[in-house]
């Protein structure tokens, strides 16, 4: 009897997947993935669809095209309907965030922690990530996500960097190395955000020389003010280079003239 | 007829006589007696002086006799704000339907629109704001504007700026002398300092005119933020129809500029908010240390006086927002004023040293100081961060969810008069009700529309926190796909949505008054012909707006002013209950001290009985007693309360002495004045209450049988 339960013991270890821990080289190895994926060497503008909902209040909709420039450290949104926030836009040059609004021709220098036209959306969320970079990465385990084996990744800030959340968890899909869920939390350990990232595509990029990785649709619940979340869709990628002069107050202020 | 006045004469010269046989005991029950109705007469005057204060001020500022609004508001009507901001008032749809409706109603002389609310107006830091004036600059040259005028504005500006980084560059090189960095950080801040360096030198601005696109964008991006000063502000206004508003509260004036032009978008700022939180912090100090001293009879020589010292010392150290705001011939200009006026130790001195030596100041020197301020230094700065002639944009989260941006042109600072220094209506701005309702951003049926559209064309699932990753990580199969490079064309997205053009720039239109009154309002304030029939208009008006199924709710001033008017009930609530304690103390004391004198005059008592006096004439003998200590007393405490108002009101009044104070007073102090009813009203308790605490020991002397009365002799 002991022998049958022994050997069912080790046959049910051998059946379950490998529960190892990630090793210092190998947890480098997968954030580097992660954050290789995404990059693309050239620009990359996007068609996005934006929802948040809040509690108690109508739902906000926006259609928006995402620019970025990553290896200048530019970005641009420019919102194109609802029609009353058609024009409305973000500038992002280095570490300054600028909104503008054409009903009033002004521009507005925003945190870098601006919440994108007031939904939970934050401007690093569709940015080329840097994990490794910004965070010092630690693995926590392997576990379940709904039918998913995935690893399950702490990411604390490094000293002096200055990012919108300065712990981050993440779920790593452990066969495809996509990233399926991230928790977003303040330093003393508070939940913030949880965003899930049910669909990637790819597609290939000249820039690059290989495939860009992209969340098609991510999915922010806030943790903090209960029954509010964001559905971001990215429904279109376009790789091609931008204008030189994109990136400028200039150009946005154009696009509504 | 004669023999009951008889018998009230026998009464009172019996009573009169017992009260001066027993001194002692009358003194103490007079003096209590006394002391209650000098406290009734003293504190109700003081209470009706508030209440009538209370109405002044909030009748003439923003609350009108009677007020509207929708009664599917979850929230009530607090005109001057609740503990947890404004409230949330459903909106009424169409005010004009509401005006049309409520004007006919007799006594209803005015219905002004009025929509409540909080808004940000984006101030920028100081560098921020030069470059945005010379990028405006800029842009008017890029255009062709090669005029003289556009020239010597553009060179100006282009001064300033520079003086602007040059200033910068001196503020952090002395940071940067005192903090030791490592790795990244440091990294950065060299970086940094390399930018500033490129900034402040000559090549730079050399070369400004080359590039002058490139030159602002790389001091937007690299050198303003760098400036760490505030970039916005918060602003509460009343969004209404200018002119009404005006016509209806005969407290409010323009304290400086000029009133809204009729049908025009515009705002007055609030003048105690403009004073608060928009003025050169240097030139509050300088106003805060006058007020100290000649109201407040403080002294700069008191060093316990902690608040005055930390002002002076603040004037010395923060004179940075004065040395940004002038350009290098104003600040030339400046220093020259100051050697002169300071005299002849200031001279040699540069800008900072003479600003550092004009802000100290002692009692001694205080006036002169800040007469030069004022005379020669302010009329070179800005002494607000908004000011009358500027155009400023405000912003506010709106009901559609949208954030909602509007220009409107600053016209003047509105103030309410003899509540000037109150910031409760005095922190209000009054906005035209145009720019509010686009600011407040209703959801029509048309823009609903559109947003259903853009869901609909999407068609994305609706997941519920809980059942978010059972339904998104559930089901199994692939989590990538692969896609395919679109061409995503901006010019076509954005097809059919332009920024207005000149022509159609709201703030250029003058609007017609069905234009003002057709649209949304969260309120309405209604000024009646006779405020003394407040409560039947009110009845009347509730009953016009139901039969017309407007929905609304009416409320009278006092409801509508919120924790301002709770605090005075509050008040009016401890004074009662404190009378209450100390009338039913007096009540046990004279009770007991009457019970007292009773049990010792059995006796006599009796011996009344014995030659004939009925058990009623006991009874009223006692009564009549204490009502005349009652009355006695009592109109010596009313005379010395009437005397106390006299002397308060002849002193000057009490003072105001912050601005919740200044708001009920209507004014810097409370001049309370004698009311009738307080006479009265307190005569008729202090009696009442003699009387009772008289009754029982009364009682008592009326079973005194002369059996008893002998046999407690014997």
């Amino acid at each position: 009897m002991r022998l049958v339960l022994a050997a069912l013991s080790l046959a049910a270890a051998l059946a379950a997947p490998a529960a190892r821990a990630l090793g210092p080289d190998e947890l480098a190895k997968v954030v580097r993935v992660l954050d290789d994926r995404q990059r693309n060497s050239g620009d990359w503008k996007a068609l996005c669809y934006m929802e948040a909902k809040e509690k108690g209040k109508t739902d906000v909709v926006y259609e928006l095209v995402v620019y970025r420039r990553d290896a200048d450290d530019k970005q641009m949104f420019l919102f194109t309907k609802p029609k009353s926030e058609a024009g409305k836009g973000y500038l992002r040059v280095e570490k300054n965030l600028w909104s503008y609004d054409p009903s009033t021709g002004r521009w507005e220098r925003r945190t870098e922690r601006e919440r994108i036209g007031g939904t939970d959306m934050r401007r690093d969320d569709v940015s080329e990530p840097r994990f490794a970079e910004d965070y010092t990465a630690t693995w926590e385990g392997d576990e379940k996500l709904g039918v998913y084996d995935v690893h399950r990744i702490r990411l604390d800030v490094k000293p002096g960097v200055d990012v919108s959340f300065p712990v981050r968890r993440l779920w790593v899909d452990r066969a495809s190395l996509n990233i399926l869920k991230r928790q977003d939390l303040a330093l003393s350990g508070r939940l913030m955000r949880t965003s899930y990232y049910p669909r990637w595509r790819k597609i290939y990029s000249e820039s690059k020389r290989g495939e860009v990785w992209y969340p098609e649709e991510i999915r922010v619940f806030d943790e903090i003010e209960k029954g509010n979340s964001t559905l971001v869709l990215i429904r279109e990628i376009d790789l091609r280079a931008l204008a030189a002069n994109i990136f400028t107050k200039a150009w946005l202020e154009s696009k509504s003239r | 007829m004669s023999a009951r006045t008889d018998a009230l004469r026998v009464l009172l010269r019996i009573a009169f006589r017992n009260l001066a046989a027993a001194r002692v005991r009358t003194a103490i029950i007079g003096a209590i007696v006394l002391g209650g109705a000098f406290l009734v007469v003293l504190g109700s005057s003081l209470m009706d002086s508030i209440d009538r204060g209370m109405r002044t001020s909030i009748q003439g500022s923003l609350g009108g006799q009677l007020q509207v609004y929708s009664a599917a508001s979850k929230d009530p009507l607090e005109l001057y704000g609740g503990l947890r901001g404004e409230p949330q008032l459903e909106p009424i749809e169409d005010f004009s339907r509401v005006k049309e409706v409520l004007s006919r109603v007799p006594n209803v002389k005015a219905v002004v629109p009025m929509g409540i609310d909080q808004a940000m107006v984006a101030t920028g830091n100081v560098i921020d704001v030069a470059l945005e004036r010379l990028r405006a600059d800029v842009r008017r040259l890029e255009e062709g504007d090669r005029s003289p005028e556009a020239l010597r504005g553009y060179e100006a500006r282009k001064a300033h700026v520079r003086r602007l980084v040059g200033l910068l560059r001196d503020e952090l090189g002395q940071a940067l002398a005192i903090v030791d960095l490592e790795g990244r950080e440091a990294e950065e801040r060299r970086r940094e300092w390399a930018d500033l360096t490129n900034a402040a030198s000559d090549g730079f601005w050399a070369g400004f005119d080359g590039d002058r696109y490139g030159h602002l964008e790389l001091l937007e991006n690299r050198i303003a933020r760098l400036s760490m000063d505030g970039s916005f502000t918060f602003i509460r206004y009343v969004g209404t129809d200018p002119d009404a508003f005006f016509r209806a509260f005969e407290l409010a004036q323009v304290a400086k500029g000029e009133m809204i032009p009729k049908g025009h978008r515009g705002i007055l700022v609030g003048k105690q908010y403009a004073e608060e939180w928009l003025k050169l912090k240097n030139a509050r100090r300088l106003d805060l240390i006058k007020d100290a001293r000649d109201r407040r009879g403080r002294r700069l020589a008191d060093a316990k006086d902690e608040e005055l010292q930390r002002w002076v010392r603040e004037n010395q150290r923060g004179t940075k927002d004065i040395l940004q705001q002038l350009d290098p011939l104003q600040a030339e200009e400046a220093a020259r004023r100051l050697r002169a006026a300071l005299g002849s130790e200031a001279a040699g001195e540069d800008l900072p040293a003479l600003l550092a030596r004009l802000f100290r100041v002692d009692d001694a020197n205080f006036d002169a100081r800040y007469r030069i301020f004022y005379d020669q230094l302010a009329p070179l700065l800005r002494l607000y961060l908004i000011d009358v002639g500027d155009t400023i944009t405000i912003k506010a989260p709106a009901k559609s969810g949208y954030f909602n941006s509007v220009n409107v042109k600053v016209y003047g600072f509105i103030q309410f008069r003899q509540i000037e220094r109150s910031g409760i209506a005095g922190m209000t701005s009054v906005l035209d009700l145009l720019s509010f309702r686009d600011l407040y951003g209703y959801m029509t049926k048309e823009r609903a529309a559109e947003i259903a559209r853009l869901k609909g064309a999407v068609g994305a699932k609706e997941l519920a926190r809980e059942d978010a990753e059972a339904a998104l990580f559930g089901g199994g199969g692939p989590l990538e796909g692969r896609a395919a490079t679109a061409r995503i064309d901006e010019r076509s997205l954005l097809e059919g949505a332009r920024a207005p053009g000149p022509a159609q720039d709201p703030a250029a239109r003058t609007y017609t008054q069905e234009e003002l009154d057709r649209g949304v309002a969260l309120n309405a304030a209604l000024v009646l012909h006779d405020p003394a029939k407040l409560e039947a208009t009110r009845r009347d008006v509730q009953a016009a707006a139901d039969r017309a199924g407007l929905g609304l709710r009416v409320v009278d001033w006092h409801a509508a002013s919120g924790v301002v008017g709770q605090f005075v009930t509050t008040l009016r609530i401890v004074l009662y209950v404190s009378l209450l304690v100390f009338f039913g103390v007096a009540l046990v004391i004279v009770n007991n001290a009457m019970v007292m004198a009773t049990l010792q005059r059995v006796t006599e008592i009796g011996t009344m009985r014995a030659i004939g006096a009925q058990r009623r004439f006991v009874l009223v003998m006692l009564l009549v007693e204490t009502a005349t200590v009652g009355l006695a007393f009592g109109l010596a405490g009313a005379a010395l309360g009437g005397a106390a108002v006299w002397l308060v009101r002849a002193a000057g009044g009490i003072p105001a002495t912050n601005d919740m104070l200044n708001f009920l007073f209507a004014g810097p102090a409370l001049r309370p004045v004698l009311g009738g009813a307080s006479v009265v009203v307190s005569l008729v308790i202090v009696v009442v209450v003699s009387v009772l605490s008289g009754l029982y020991p009364a009682l008592l002397a009326m079973r005194v049988t002369p059996v008893e009365a002998m046999a407690t002799e014997d």
